[in-house]
């Protein structure tokens, strides 16, 4: 399992000559938290959040101001090199693998840094570039892969030595869409065959997804943890319920008020009317059979729960932390 | 040698397809250059004679080969710093320096790899150039070839050794040319490429001292100048190994909390 606890990463205020340094950027600061093996922990938050760095000092790219990080009982910064040989990192964009090697060199020469055996790793290359679907592009220069080409060489390099954990930092950033399906489905694979993942992404339904567990971060912080079913209710944002009648009947207004939820009255496109209730809990059920009672004709009905990506924007305008479990 | 060879491989594959043929022009004329106005000089100026002190001075009357072997070892010695040293900075700019510190491998293989390449394309050019120098008239003795290997091993280590911190300098701060040339301009001064540091002040010369090339160019125009057995070059090769690991041991120990400023200064969140 990798764990944090209390890990901190201040960067220095940089100097410029004759001036004084600018302030320390705190970038994270004491974030605890757990990636065990075997399931897909995601880690959430907006731009400056400190996802990244947290991702590099996991990986052993930069070491922690203060606090630890351990892989498997081993210390980030005294056995970096025995951590390197069980992770690995994919971050997003197309780079990280050599543009004037091909495919196959790439994850040849990746595999020679990772010390992989020589029968393993033909056999590997093989598999991988066949996963990413560049088997086709294996002999061609990465120079000429476009941008979703280079971003699945990217992965396959990943994965050249079958990590116990693997850090995915926006890993399905310029892909198309059935490519990065493809590997919401490779990611998912691997956590069912043991490897800890840990995943940020923008796409939070590519979170929702895979993710059994969530951390949220906040400049720096931990604001929340939790499923993301858990965080979405924990934040109690409003579930919405729009609702359009065939015509006016007089009794509606009446019994949507009734059911005590905050509702708008409006008319569509077509003069119809509209009502638009919006409540903590899903009224969708109670509203219908109360429209339905009043002698409304319902002719639309469109349920919005509240999203992810809604939890995870509350949380970071929340000047509390918000305690999903 | 597990990094090392596929390292050598890698920077091959990359230079055969990132440079045409005619790069290899540019690098081939410095050192025919050097060779051929030394030439021109001691015809045209010197009337064929070196100046009165300059045996004295450069252990040898032959100017001509002093020069040679100066210009084949300062294209053997620009072309390892260039590559050993802007090896890192060059995968920070291409964008894979953190998937190569991601990896287990070593740093030591790793440039060793990308010297050994080095190696082999200064081996084609120093014989292009020492071809060209015996064409136009410089007789080169028959070396000690002992004394001339055991130079060659210690030279190598000795700018092996000089790249390695370089290497560190200029990641650590994300510039390679102001640091590059700086080093060049130093050795070219200091070193004694194409003339004897004995013509400089005092301070000066201790300060080349601390530079290993130039006890590595005493001890190779020793080797290939005056047929000099093991015994006469060895305080020099002891000096310039012990000065050339010296910097690298510097270098390796430098090279992680450089690797660390770059990615940090990659993105701060």
């Amino acid at each position: 399992m990798i764990v944090t606890h209390e890990l901190r990463k201040t960067f220095p205020g940089q100097r410029k000559l004759f001036r004084p340094a600018g302030p320390a950027t705190h970038a994270v600061d004491g974030l605890s938290l757990s990636i065990p093996p075997g399931a897909v922990t995601g880690l959430l938050g907006l731009n400056g959040a400190g996802k990244t760095t947290t991702i590099k000092v996991l990986a052993t790219l930069l070491r922690p101001t203060s606090g630890s990080v351990t892989v498997d009982g081993l210390d980030v910064v005294g056995h970096a090199r025995a951590i390197r040989r069980r992770i690995n990192l994919i971050a997003g964009g197309e780079r990280m693998v050599y543009a004037r090697l091909t495919g196959r060199e790439n994850l040849w020469y990746f595999g020679q840094l990772y010390d992989v055996p020589r029968a393993v790793l033909a056999k590997r290359i093989d598999e991988l570039l066949e996963l990413v679907g560049l088997t086709d592009a294996a002999g061609t220069v990465v120079e000429r892969y476009s941008r979703g080409m280079r971003q699945r060489l990217s992965i396959a390099r990943g994965l050249i030595n079958a990590p116990a954990y693997l850090l995915l930092d926006e890993p399905t950033l310029g892909l198309d869409a059935p490519i990065a399906r493809d590997l919401r489905a490779v990611v998912a694979n691997l956590a069912r065959d043991g490897v800890g993942v840990l995943l940020t992404s923008h796409y939070l339904a590519e979170v929702e997804q895979l993710c059994g567990h969530v951390y949220v971060v906040d400049r720096g912080r931990l604001v929340a943890e939790g499923s993301p079913t858990a965080l979405t209710a924990g934040t109690r944002l409003p579930h919405t319920v729009e609702l359009t009648l065939a015509e006016h009947a007089p009794a509606v207004s009446a019994a949507v008020a009734a059911l005590g939820a905050e509702f708008e009255v409006g008319v569509d496109a077509e003069e119809r009317p509209t009502f638009v209730l919006r409540s903590p809990e899903d009224l969708t059920g109670e509203l219908a059979t109360a429209v339905v009672r009043a002698g409304g004709a319902i002719v639309r009905l469109e349920v919005n729960p509240p999203t992810l990506e809604d939890a995870i924007l509350a949380m970071a305008g929340a000047p509390a932390a918000v305690a999903a479990r | 040698m597990a990094t090392a060879l596929p390292t050598l491989r890698r920077n091959w594959l990359v230079t055969m397809r990132a440079y045409q043929w005619t790069y290899f022009v540019g690098t081939l004329a410095t050192g025919i250059l050097t060779v051929g106005l030394a030439y021109l000089a001691y015809h045209a100026i010197g009337g064929g004679r070196a100046g009165g002190g300059f045996a004295a001075a450069a252990g040898t009357a032959d100017y001509l080969g002093y020069v040679t072997v100066g210009a084949a070892a300062s294209m053997f010695t620009v072309r390892m710093v260039l590559w050993v040293a802007k090896a890192q900075i060059t995968e920070q700019r291409e964008g894979t320096l953190e998937s190569q510190v991601l990896a287990p491998a070593r740093r030591l293989p790793y440039l060793v790899g990308v010297g050994l390449q080095a190696l082999t394309t200064t081996v084609v050019e120093v014989v292009v150039m020492l071809t060209f120098a015996i064409m136009i008239g410089v007789r080169l003795p028959a070396p000690d070839p002992l004394t001339l290997l055991a130079a060659f091993v210690a030279a190598s280590v000795a700018v092996f050794g000089i790249s390695v911190p370089l290497s560190a300098v200029m990641i650590s701060v994300g510039e390679a040319h102001i640091t590059q040339n700086t080093l060049f301009v130093a050795m070219g001064l200091l070193c004694g490429f194409t003339f004897p540091p004995a013509y400089l002040p005092d301070p000066l010369r201790w300060l080349g001292e601390a530079l290993p090339v130039t006890s590595a160019l005493r001890a190779l125009r020793a080797a290939t100048l005056e047929h000099a057995p093991l015994s006469i070059a060895a305080p020099d090769l002891l000096l310039c190994l012990a000065l050339g690991l010296a910097y690298l041991v510097v270098g390796l120990r430098l090279l992680g909390p450089a690797e660390r400023i770059a990615i940090q200064r990659g993105g701060s969140a």
